[in-house]
C-alpha cells in the first residue's frame, strides 16, 4: 500500500500506479445473470447440460448460486444453534424449492453434480482471488467481508486441493468427480452413487482411495 | 503416471485396505515382490489413508458458509422485526449483531440489538434477561445510553435503543492520543454515569472503551448497561456463596460473557466470584489508565495470559509511558492505583470518592501553571528567620555557585562549537535536496541506494539509471509533501519521520530477534501507515505494518490487538521472517523480501522465472524493474513502486539533515 503517495499525480506519471482493475468476480457475474433467468426453464438446462451443452451450465449457475446462498445461509444459523446437519437435505430442499414435484430421477442427479460444481467454482475463485490479498497485489478487489470470509491458509489449502484434483481427474475421472459431489456438493455415499449412477460399494472405494490419493499428493506439495 | 499403472497401483491399495491395519504391510509386501515403485506407491498411500483421518470428510460447505454469504452474510437488511425495519449491520459484539433500523410508528433511528441465537433456548436466562433489561430501561441519565424497547417477535430477541452516531471511546483512542482534558472529562462523565446506577443497584460489569461512545457534540454515552449481567448463568448471579462451582465457571465462559476482551475485566470477574460496583471502578481504572499510557495495564498473549496479569501483576507505572502524558502522570498514579487494586477493599469504595479525587487532580492541574511562591510559603519564612550574618553567607556562597557554573557553561559551550566545527570540516557540507540540481539529485539517490541496500545486506548492484529515477521520482514526492504543519496532519512527510523515533527501539529489537535488516522494520511503517500505529488501510489492513486481520491472526495477533505496536512488530518481523524462509536462496536480495512482503514469496518466484534469461539477470528486484515490460501487469501497475518508495522512504530518513527535518538517522536510535 502506498500510503505517503498522492494517487491523483500517480495517475498522471503512467508508470507504476496501482490502478484499480475492473475485476469481475464470480458471483458478480452469476448476479447479473440471475436477472435473466427463472425457475421455469431449470429442467430444461439440466437436460442440455447432461447431452454436454457447457453453455448450460454457464446459465444453471445462477440459480443454483442463489440456492446455494441459502444452504449455506441456514447453515450457519443451524450451526450458531448448535445443530449438526446434513447439508444433502439442504440440497434436496434447495432442488425441491426449484422444481416441480414430478421430476425425473436424473435430472435431481443432475442437479447435485451441478450444485457440487457450482460450488467448487465459488471457492476456487473466491480462493485465488483471496490468495494474495494481504496488501497491494489484487486486494484491492476484495472486501472486507470477503477477506474475513476466508483466511489465506484456507485459500491456499483450497487452490492446493484444486490443483491436485486436476491431477486425479486425469488419472481417474470417476474418483474426481466422487470428490467433487461429495466434498463441494456435500452429498452422502448413498447420494453420490445415485448421482453417478454406481453402485455404493464402488462409490466407498472410490472415495478412499481418492482420499488417500490426495491427502498424500497435498502432502507433497506442502 | 500412467492411468494405466494407477490401476495396478489401486488395486493393490484397495486390496490392503479391505485387511486389518496390523497385516496390510506385509500385504504389500508379498504382492509387490520385485516392483519396487509399486511397493512405494502403495505404502505411502496407506501410510496416507492412515494418517488422513477426517481430512476432506467435512463438507466445504461447513467451513466456507461465510463465503457464499457474501456481504450480506448475516441477511437481515430489509428485514422487519416488530416495529422496526433495519437499514444497515453496525457491528457485533458479545451480545448479538447490532443494526441500524427505523422504528416504523415514530419513523425514529434506533440502534437494534439482535441476541444471540442460544439466548431464547435457556428460558430461565429470557425471563432474567426481561426483568433485567427492563430495571435498566428505567434508568435515567444524560450518559447512559436510553433503552427504548425489550421485545420478542417471531423468536427474535432484541433491545430497540438510542442510536449515536458517534465513535466509541476505542476508536478515539486508536485515532489518536486523547489530550488530557479530554480524558479527565471522559472519566467524569463515565463516572457520574455510574454513580446513578450503582444507586439503582445496577452494576455495568462490563466498562471498555467500546461500551463507551461520543456524540459528535461531545457527550459521552455509556452502552449495555446491566447487560453483562444477563449473559452470566443464573448459578453465579444467584447464588453467591456457591463461588467455587466449577461447572458454573465453564458455563460462565461458555455462555459468552468472555467472548470479548478480557483486559478490562476485574480479578474478581477474572475469577468467577461475586462482583459488586467495584468492578465498575475497576473497568474504569483500566480505562484510565489506558488513556493515558496509551497502552493497557493488563495484557497477555492469550486470554489466559491477561487473566493471570490482571490477577497477578502490577502494571508500569504511568511516568514511563512513551507519551505526551508521562509528565502529569504523577498527579494520576495515585488515582489509577485506588482503581487498580487487587483486592476489592482496597479500591475506592463507591464511584463518588473516585469524583472527589478527580476534582482535586484537576484543581491541582490547574494550578500547576501558576507561580510556586504562593503555594510554599515555608520558603519564605525560613530564610526571614535567619540572622543577618548568615544572610551574607548564604550570599556569598550563592555568588561563587553562579561563578562556578558559569565558568563550566562556557567551557562547555565552547567545546560543543569545537566539535560542531571538526564535524563541519570532516564531512562535506550539506546541501539540501532542494537545492540540488537534477545531476546532483541523481547522483545523490544512487550512492544512497547503495547504502540502503548495504544495510539491508544485499550484494552491492550497480543500478540502471531508470531505476535511479523511479526511486527518485518518490524521493521528490515525498519531498514535495515535507511542508506542511507538522504533528497533527498525517499527510505531512515530517510529522511522518517525527512520529517515528518512539518505536525504532522495539523495532530493532522485533527484527533483530527474527535475523531480519531492521532498516526493513524502520522504513516498511513509513510507506504503509505513515506511522500512525493505528493507521486503517483498505480491507481491514492496520497498524504500523498493515495486515489484514486474518494475516495477524495467522501470526497470533488478534483483530482487537492490531494497532498494538508491541504486538504487531514482532508479528511483522515473524512475517517478514517467513517470507525470507520461503525464498530462500533467493532471500539474499532483500529487496526480493521486501517485494515478497507486498506480493507473496510465491509470485516473486514467478516472476524471477519469467526474466530468467535476461542479459542482466540477478536474482534482484532491480532485474525485475529493468525486465518490467516481460512481466504481467500486475507488476507494473501494482508491485513496481513498492520497494523504490521503501527506498526513498530510508534515503530521506538516513539523511534528514539533506531534508530538513530535525531528526537523528532513524537507524541511529536502533541501538547496538
Amino acid at each position: 500500500m502506498f500510503i505517503l503517495i498522492d494517487r491523483k499525480r500517480e495517475k498522471k506519471t503512467k508508470v507504476f500506479i496501482p490502478e484499480q482493475k475492473t475485476f469481475d468476480p464470480i458471483d458478480a457475474r452469476i448476479r447479473r445473470a440471475m436477472k435473466t433467468l427463472t425457475a421455469d426453464n431449470l429442467t430444461g438446462l439440466l437436460v442440455e447440460w447432461r447431452e454436454g451443452d457447457q453453455a448450460a451450465f454457464d446459465r444453471l449457475m445462477p440459480l443454483v448460486y442463489d440456492q446455494l446462498r441459502r444452504i449455506a445461509h441456514r447453515y450457519v444459523q443451524r450451526e450458531r444453534n448448535g445443530h449438526t446437519l446434513q447439508t444433502s437435505a439442504l440440497v434436496n430442499e434447495a432442488y425441491l424449492r426449484l422444481v416441480d414435484q414430478h421430476v425425473v430421477w436424473q435430472n435431481r442427479a443432475h442437479f447435485f453434480a451441478v450444485t457440487a460444481r457450482v460450488m467448487r467454482h465459488i471457492l476456487i475463485d473466491h480462493a485465488r482471488r483471496r490468495r494474495y490479498a494481504k496488501h497491494g497485489g489484487e486486494a484491492r478487489q476484495v472486501s472486507i467481508e470477503e477477506a474475513a470470509a476466508m483466511s489465506m491458509e484456507r485459500a491456499a489449502e483450497l487452490i492446493a486441493l484444486e490443483e491436485a484434483l486436476d491431477e486425479l481427474a486425469k488419472l481417474d475421472q470417476r474418483k474426481s468427480r466422487v470428490v467433487e459431489l461429495r466434498y463441494f456438493g456435500g452429498l452422502s455415499l448413498e447420494e453420490t452413487a445415485e448421482a453417478l449412477n454406481i453402485s455404493l460399494m464402488t462409490v466407498r472405494r472410490d472415495w478412499r482411495a481418492a482420499k488417500a490419493w490426495l491427502y498424500r499428493r497435498l502432502k507433497e506439495t506442502e | 503416471m500412467r492411468a494405466e499403472r494407477w490401476q495396478e497401483v489401486e488395486t493393490v491399495l484397495q486390496d490392503a485396505l479391505d485387511r486389518p491395519p496390523l497385516e496390510r504391510a506385509s500385504f504389500i509386501a508379498d504382492v509387490c515382490a520385485g516392483d519396487e515403485e509399486l511397493k512405494t506407491e502403495a505404502t505411502t498411500l496407506i501410510a496416507a489413508y492412515e494418517e488422513a483421518g477426517d481430512f476432506i470428510e467435512q463438507p466445504a460447505i461447513a467451513r466456507d458458509a461465510y463465503v457464499l454469504l457474501g456481504d450480506d452474510a448475516h441477511g437481515s437488511v430489509g428485514r422487519e422485526i416488530g416495529p422496526y425495519r433495519i437499514n444497515e449491520r453496525l457491528g457485533a459484539g458479545g451480545m448479538g449483531e447490532v443494526y441500524l433500523a427505523n422504528d416504523t410508528r415514530l419513523s425514529r433511528l434506533v440502534a437494534l440489538k439482535l441476541l444471540p441465537v442460544y439466548f431464547a433456548s435457556d428460558d430461565a436466562r429470557l425471563r432474567r434477561f426481561q426483568s433485567e433489561a427492563r430495571a435498566a430501561s428505567a434508568l435515567n441519565h444524560p450518559n447512559i445510553l436510553t433503552i427504548y424497547e425489550v421485545g420478542e417477535s417471531d423468536g427474535a430477541y432484541f433491545i430497540a435503543t438510542e442510536f449515536i452516531d458517534g465513535k466509541t471511546i476505542g476508536e478515539l483512542m486508536r485515532e489518536q492520543e486523547l489530550p488530557l482534558a479530554e480524558i479527565l472529562d471522559c472519566v467524569e462523565q463515565v463516572a457520574s454515569a455510574l454513580a446513578v446506577a450503582h444507586a439503582a443497584g445496577i452494576v455495568h460489569r462490563d466498562i471498555k472503551p467500546e461500551n463507551i461512545m461520543r456524540r459528535r457534540d461531545g457527550l459521552l454515552k455509556i452502552l449495555d448497561f446491566g447487560i453483562a449481567k444477563l449473559l452470566e448463568p443464573a448459578k453465579l448471579s444467584e447464588t453467591p456463596d456457591d463461588v467455587h462451582d466449577t461447572a458454573g465457571y465453564r458455563t460462565h465462559t461458555e455462555a459468552g460473557l468472555v467472548l470479548g476482551t478480557v483486559n478490562y475485566m476485574s480479578p474478581e470477574q477474572a475469577r468467577g466470584l461475586p462482583v459488586d460496583e467495584r468492578t465498575d471502578i475497576w473497568s474504569l481504572g483500566v480505562v484510565l489508565y489506558e488513556m493515558l499510557a496509551s497502552r493497557l495495564p493488563f495484557t497477555g498473549a492469550t486470554r489466559m495470559d491477561a487473566m493471570v496479569a490482571i490477577l497477578d501483576r502490577e502494571p508500569a507505572r504511568l511516568s514511563e509511558a512513551a507519551n505526551n502524558h508521562a509528565r502529569s502522570a504523577p498527579l494520576l498514579q495515585s488515582m489509577v492505583d485506588k482503581c487498580l487494586c487487587k483486592e476489592i477493599s482496597g479500591r475506592y469504595r463507591t464511584v463518588s470518592e473516585l469524583l472527589a479525587d478527580l476534582k482535586t487532580v484537576r484543581e491541582q492541574l490547574d494550578g500547576r501553571a501558576e507561580p510556586a511562591t504562593e503555594k510554599q510559603p515555608g520558603a519564605w519564612r525560613l530564610t526571614t528567620r535567619l540572622s543577618p550574618r548568615f544572610v551574607s553567607l548564604f550570599a556569598v556562597v550563592l555568588l561563587l555557585v553562579i561563578a562556578i557554573a558559569g565558568v563550566l557553561l562556557y567551557r562547555r559551550s565552547t567545546r560543543l562549537n569545537q566539535s560542531d566545527t571538526t564535524k563541519a570540516l570532516s564531512t562535506r557540507p550539506v546541501k539540501l535536496y532542494s537545492q540540488m540540481s537534477e545531476r546532483e539529485r541523481l547522483d545523490f539517490i544512487a550512492e544512497q541506494e547503495q547504502r540502503i541496500s548495504s544495510m539491508m545486506g544485499d550484494r552491492p548492484v550497480k543500478l540502471d539509471e531508470s531505476a535511479v529515477r523511479t526511486i527518485k521520482t518518490y524521493v521528490d514526492r515525498y519531498a514535495s509533501r515535507m511542508s506542511g504543519p507538522a504533528v497533527e496532519d498525517s499527510g505531512s512527510i515530517t510529522a511522518v519521520y517525527e512520529r517515528a523515533p518512539p518505536y525504532i527501539p522495539l523495532i530493532a529489537r522485533s527484527f533483530a530477534a527474527r535475523k531480519v535488516p531492521v532498516i526493513i522494520g524502520i522504513y516498511l511503517p513509513v510507506i504503509e501507515s505513515g506511522y500512525r500505529p493505528c493507521s486503517a488501510g483498505n480491507f481491514g489492513a492496520k497498524g504500523l505494518y498493515q495486515f489484514l486481520p486474518s494475516t495477524a491472526r495467522i501470526y497470533g495477533v488478534s483483530r482487537q490487538e492490531m494497532c498494538d505496536a508491541e504486538k504487531m512488530t514482532p508479528a511483522a518481523a515473524h512475517y517478514i521472517a517467513d517470507h525470507m524462509a520461503e525464498l530462500g536462496e533467493d532471500a539474499q536480495s532483500v529487496t526480493l523480501v521486501l517485494l515478497s512482503y507486498n506480493r507473496g514469496a510465491g509470485w516473486v518466484r514467478d516472476s524471477l522465472r519469467q526474466v530468467r534469461g535476461a542479459e542482466n539477470y540477478a536474482r534482484n528486484f532491480w532485474t525485475l524493474l529493468a525486465n518490467r515490460e516481460t512481466l504481467d501487469e500486475s507488476f507494473r501497475k501494482e508491485t513496481a513502486g513498492y520497494v523504490p518508495s521503501f527506498f526513498a522512504a530510508a534515503i530521506i530518513g538516513e539523511n534528514p539533515e539533506v531534508f530538513g527535518l530535525h531528526i537523528p538517522p532513524l537507524s541511529t536510535l536502533a541501538g547496538g
